[in-house]
């Protein structure tokens, strides 16, 4: 998975399947039949005068014609000299996750296939850092809690409050729960010092407690 | 020449409200901040930042935009000088003699030098830029459609040549982005063009939300592959000042910076990398002591660094005047004036002049705010230097996602940015650049109309299409870089700046 030891191993010869060439060659003619395919229905026109479907159509030959030529090259090229597609799987998922969690659950929604309930800024800001920080080895767990909710207090503080941005801060079940007369915006100050306080007060057991107990 | 001066002068009223000097400040700061940090450029700054600018006026979010651009080439000199460390691709030569310097206990001094250089070259700049936009605003006026469509050709031609790396795949990059453009309803008919039968295609592909993925959150994944190096940082600054015989030594590369980084600047490509890497190299021809290049020398910092400068201001010369970018970043902040309802073109100095002339004059602004601002600040850049990588990126993410939805309270939005992440991730591993992308995106558009109204003016002869002297002229330009990209000398010159760069 890593590159390192692709750098440290002595050249041996990449295998067809794992050249970056052909496998970038064949994800562009995938590109140019998906082009087509959307395209299929749509009308070219004269010249003079060319319809919607006549520049993603020439688009998608061109496409073609140059993915081939890059896939072509890939599996002509020796085996030495070609270089060995690499993806790191793992931190890619993991980040991609931590957004997508974010998209379903911050308003919530029909997305098609599943619908999903309103979570807010509360639930999925501690949620996104959470999970998007775990993509790296050298995140201490200490670190990552501090961080989540340090973190979403100061978004909290930036835009629903300072930049007035419409954005949802809280599940849909206490939004309802919060008094008329105390106001969103009250509700909104009070979590973020919440939040604030908390990743202070982690701060402090997780780092300060410990050294004392050193000395 | 009272013509310039009463326009600078409506410049200055644009600029010195509290609002927009706080921008301004905030933008330059910003700049500084990502060009310090690497592994956060100029280009993902502005994609992600770019949904923070809608609240305020077209004006105020274009002269921060631009601070962040210009002020990231100042961030990178400063950690390309103390750590040998280029924050940001267009500082790679100045970390040559600028470290060396250093290392010498002069560090001082090549900041002091780099900054001084920036700033006289800023100035520059931004005379050439007010100077030339209203003749080429005119001439652009009475282009017809057909010149239009050869000088986006030639264009996004250059665009892809000087980028480096393999131009067949940037070619498909750029094809992918132009399709990418005519996706959504069409522009006369409305109906629907490959969506898919989707309703989230509908309205088209969002730059913002392209933008953010396939640079912000791509750049994300690219950086999480590596492991951390923390870098050393030394503590020696010296004095900041370069004393008389300093400035004397590099006058004359200061100059030479300047005027080539604003021509560079003009063309399309990545102007600012690519003028500094051309000017360490004239220096070093003119030099009278060509050994002491690499060994610190201080010309190989004044010029470099002036030419970056300046080339990052004459970016916006084609933006601004044709309506057309020429880098990805300059296709971002196209983007974000078209959201604000300012679409960049011939007439955008005529329609909005306070725009134009403030956005002009902010540049200078920004460039003496950086010089006083960020000489004594430098010891709490150094400081952000040891922030590691890993504490930053979740608030990166977070701030995206956060950014993002806050423009169109739109969830589809945070799932394309992932998609369009990961997306950019493996076209990184695969070799394709994704900045051509982008342009066909903006450009696509455009691209088509221009195509399409050539050809009915032409009816539908593409002889009469070429016949027009100026299309055809641009054309067989855009034919000849092509061909002479292709060449072996050329291509291996291009192969060596791809690596370095």
């Amino acid at each position: 998975m890593t590159s390192e030891r692709v750098a440290m191993a002595p050249p041996s010869p990449v295998p067809h399947y794992r050249r970056i060439d052909v496998i970038g060659g064949a994800t562009i003619i995938f590109i140019a039949g998906l082009i087509w395919y959307g395209a299929i229905e749509l009308t070219v026109g004269q010249i003079a005068n060319f319809a919607s479907g006549a520049l993603p159509k020439a688009i998608s030959i061109i496409l073609f014609a140059a993915g081939g030529w890059v896939f072509l090259h890939g599996l002509m090229q020796r085996g030495e000299e070609a270089e060995r597609f690499e993806f790191a799987f793992r931190p890619t998922a993991i980040v991609v996750l931590a957004i997508v969690l974010f998209g379903l659950f911050i308003r919530g929604g029909d997305f098609g296939l599943i619908s999903t309930p309103q979570l807010g800024l509360m639930v999925v800001g501690p949620l996104t850092v959470f999970i998007a920080g775990s993509a790296t080895p050298q995140m201490q767990v200490r670190q990552l809690l501090i961080l989540s909710f340090g973190l979403t207090a100061g978004m909290l503080l930036l835009f629903p409050d300072l930049l007035r941005a419409p954005i949802p801060v809280f599940p849909k079940f206490l939004q309802g729960a919060i008094p008329p007369s105390f106001g969103i915006g009250a509700a909104v100050r009070v979590l973020y010092a919440a939040y604030a306080a908390l990743a202070a007060a982690l701060y402090v057991v997780f780092y300060r407690m410990a050294e004392t107990q050193r000395d | 020449m009272t013509d310039l001066a009463h326009h600078l002068l409506l410049g200055f009223s644009v600029v010195l409200s509290v609002e927009n000097l706080m921008l301004c400040l905030i933008g330059c700061l910003v700049g500084t901040l990502i060009g310090v940090l690497p592994g956060i450029g100029p280009l993902a700054t502005i994609a992600i930042l770019m949904p923070l600018t809608y609240n305020s006026d077209p004006a105020g979010a274009i002269i921060m935009l631009a601070g962040i651009y210009y002020g990231s080439q100042y961030g990178g000199s400063t950690t390309a000088i103390l750590v040998n460390m280029p924050g940001e691709s267009s500082s790679v030569v100045t970390a040559l003699d600028g470290h060396a310097m250093a290392r010498q206990g002069k560090a001082g001094k090549a900041l002091g030098i780099a900054a001084i250089g920036s700033f006289i070259a800023g100035t520059f700049a931004t005379l050439v830029l007010a100077g030339i936009a209203i003749p080429l605003s005119k001439l652009a006026l009475s282009l017809t459609a057909g010149n239009y469509f050869a000088l986006m050709v030639l264009g996004l031609t250059l665009a892809i040549v000087v980028g480096g790396g393999s131009l067949l795949k940037a070619f498909c990059a750029l094809l992918i982005g132009v399709v990418m453009a005519l996706v959504g309803a069409d522009q006369i008919t409305g109906e629907p063009r490959l969506t898919f039968g989707t309703q989230v295609l509908y309205d088209g592909f969002d730059i913002a939300v392209v933008a953010m993925g396939l640079f912000g959150i791509a750049e994300i994944l690219r950086n999480l592959e590596t492991p951390e190096s923390r870098p050393f940082v030394g503590d020696v600054v010296g004095g900041l000042l370069p004393n008389k015989q300093d400035m004397k030594a590099s006058a004359g590369a200061i100059a030479r910076g300047s005027i080539l980084g604003s021509l560079v600047g003009i063309v399309p490509g990545n102007g600012a990398t690519l003028s500094s890497f051309a000017s360490y190299a004239l220096e070093k021809r003119v030099a009278r002591h060509p050994e002491e290049f690499g060994k610190g020398a201080i010309q190989g910092v004044a010029g470099p660094e002036s030419a970056n400068n300046a080339a990052a201001q004459t970016t916006f010369v084609p933006l601004l005047t044709l309506g057309l970018p020429s880098t990805a970043t300059m296709a971002l902040i196209g983007g974000a004036m078209t959201l604000h309802g300012v679409v960049p073109g011939p007439q955008l100095i005529q329609m909005h002049p306070d725009l134009f002339w403030g956005v002009v004059t902010s540049m200078w602004l920004g460039n003496l705010m950086l010089v006083v601002i960020n000489l004594p600040l430098i010891g709490i850049w150094v400081r952000l230097l040891k922030v590691p990588y890993h504490l930053l990126f979740p608030a990166i993410v977070l701030i995206c996602c956060i950014g993002i939805y806050s423009v169109n309270s739109r969830p589809t939005d945070i799932l394309m940015v992932a998609a369009f992440g990961a997306i950019g991730y493996l076209f990184y591993k695969l070799k394709f650049e994704p900045a051509p992308l982008l342009l066909g995106l903006v450009l696509g558009g455009m691209l088509e109309d221009s195509l399409h109204r050539g050809l009915i003016l032409s009816r539908g002869s593409i002889w009469g299409f070429l016949a027009d002297p100026m299309t055809l002229v641009l054309l067989l330009i855009s034919v000849i870089v092509v061909a002479s990209a292709l060449s072996p000398s050329i291509s291996r010159r291009r192969h060596v700046l791809a690596e370095e760069g």
